[in-house]
């Protein structure tokens, strides 16, 4: 399947854009925790109404929270499933990350078994590289 | 029926209670009538007294008369630009305004509140009544819930320390 970039950005952006500031992930976490109103968001960050408002606009519109449209004085809630996405995305890096693990994990049973055999003898090598 | 009365702040000077989706505010300003129509109708003075203490007001427009609209910006402490505007619905010197009033900002301003100001003569003094009549009660408690109150009595204090200024 093609996606047009070009013309609009999308869901997977849309959402990493609305979590690229940390006003915006307190929020969530706020969210995570229960719905809150807009002026019990607001009051943490001493921000005024207009803007937290905005922000609120942000991840609403990343669909990453939830409220009537009609009722602004109603609590926001947390909807957590374009999360999914990034954690689908991010996943498919796991065993790369993991995989780099593994080699540490190798490089430095290899250090302590140098170490062991005595000192003095690899004074010519750098420890910070793998061999 | 009538709604019950619920005491929502009130102060030495200035009464302050519910009613329904109201919000009703009360105080004597030691200042003629007609001085104090003067005050509050007058563009270039408004923003002596509009807005709580350390704010800022502009006025963008302020055309008060049945049809005409109103828009002011309030500058916060914080650097930030609160818009609120209305249109007025009913002018009648020197006694009273009905017009609405909306937080301009959005989801905000998808809804109006109105706001009908009275000024009874008391000789030499004034009572100036302002009752704000939200669509619901829940847009009330909203509103509420930002400290309006605290704000709108700071903004009746300075509006107290112009008239003595003025008188």
């Amino acid at each position: 399947m093609k996606r047009n970039t070009e013309m609009e950005p999308d869901r997977l952006s849309i959402t990493f854009a609305a979590l690229a500031d940390p006003t915006r992930r307190a929020i969530l976490a706020r969210l995570a925790l229960g719905e809150a109103t807009v002026t019990e968001l607001a009051a943490p960050f001493d921000m005024s109404l207009p803007g937290i408002s905005k922000h609120l606009k942000v991840l609403q519109r990343a669909g990453l929270i939830e409220q009537g449209r009609q009722a602004q004085w109603r609590p926001c809630r947390l909807a957590p499933e374009p999360l999914r996405s990034v954690a689908d995305w991010v996943g498919q890096y796991r065993r790369h990350w993991e995989q780099s693990f593994e080699r540490l994990d190798a490089y430095l049973r290899d250090l302590q078994d140098k170490q062991e055999q005595g000192k003095g003898d690899d004074d010519d090598r750098d420890p910070s590289r793998p061999r | 029926m009538t709604a019950t009365q619920v005491d929502r702040g009130s102060t030495e000077t200035t009464t302050v209670y519910t009613e329904g989706p109201d919000l009703v505010m009360e105080r004597v300003f030691d200042a003629p009538r007609d001085l104090v129509w003067q005050v509050i109708t007058d563009p270039e003075r408004i923003t002596n007294w509009w807005g709580p203490h350390g704010y800022t007001t502009t006025v963008e427009e302020m055309d008060v008369r049945p049809g005409g609209r109103w828009r002011f910006i309030q500058h916060t402490t914080g650097g930030e630009d609160v818009p609120f505007k209305g249109e007025y619905l009913e002018v009648v010197p020197p006694e009273r305004v009905v017009q609405t009033f909306i937080f301009d900002v959005e989801p905000f301003n998808n809804e109006a509140a109105i706001t009908t100001l009275t000024l009874e003569d008391l000789g030499g003094r004034t009572k100036m009544t302002s009752r704000d009549r939200f669509p619901s009660v829940e847009s009330l408690e909203g509103a509420l819930s930002t400290g309006m109150v605290g704000g709108a009595i700071q903004t009746w204090d300075r509006l107290a320390a112009v008239l003595g200024e003025a008188g």
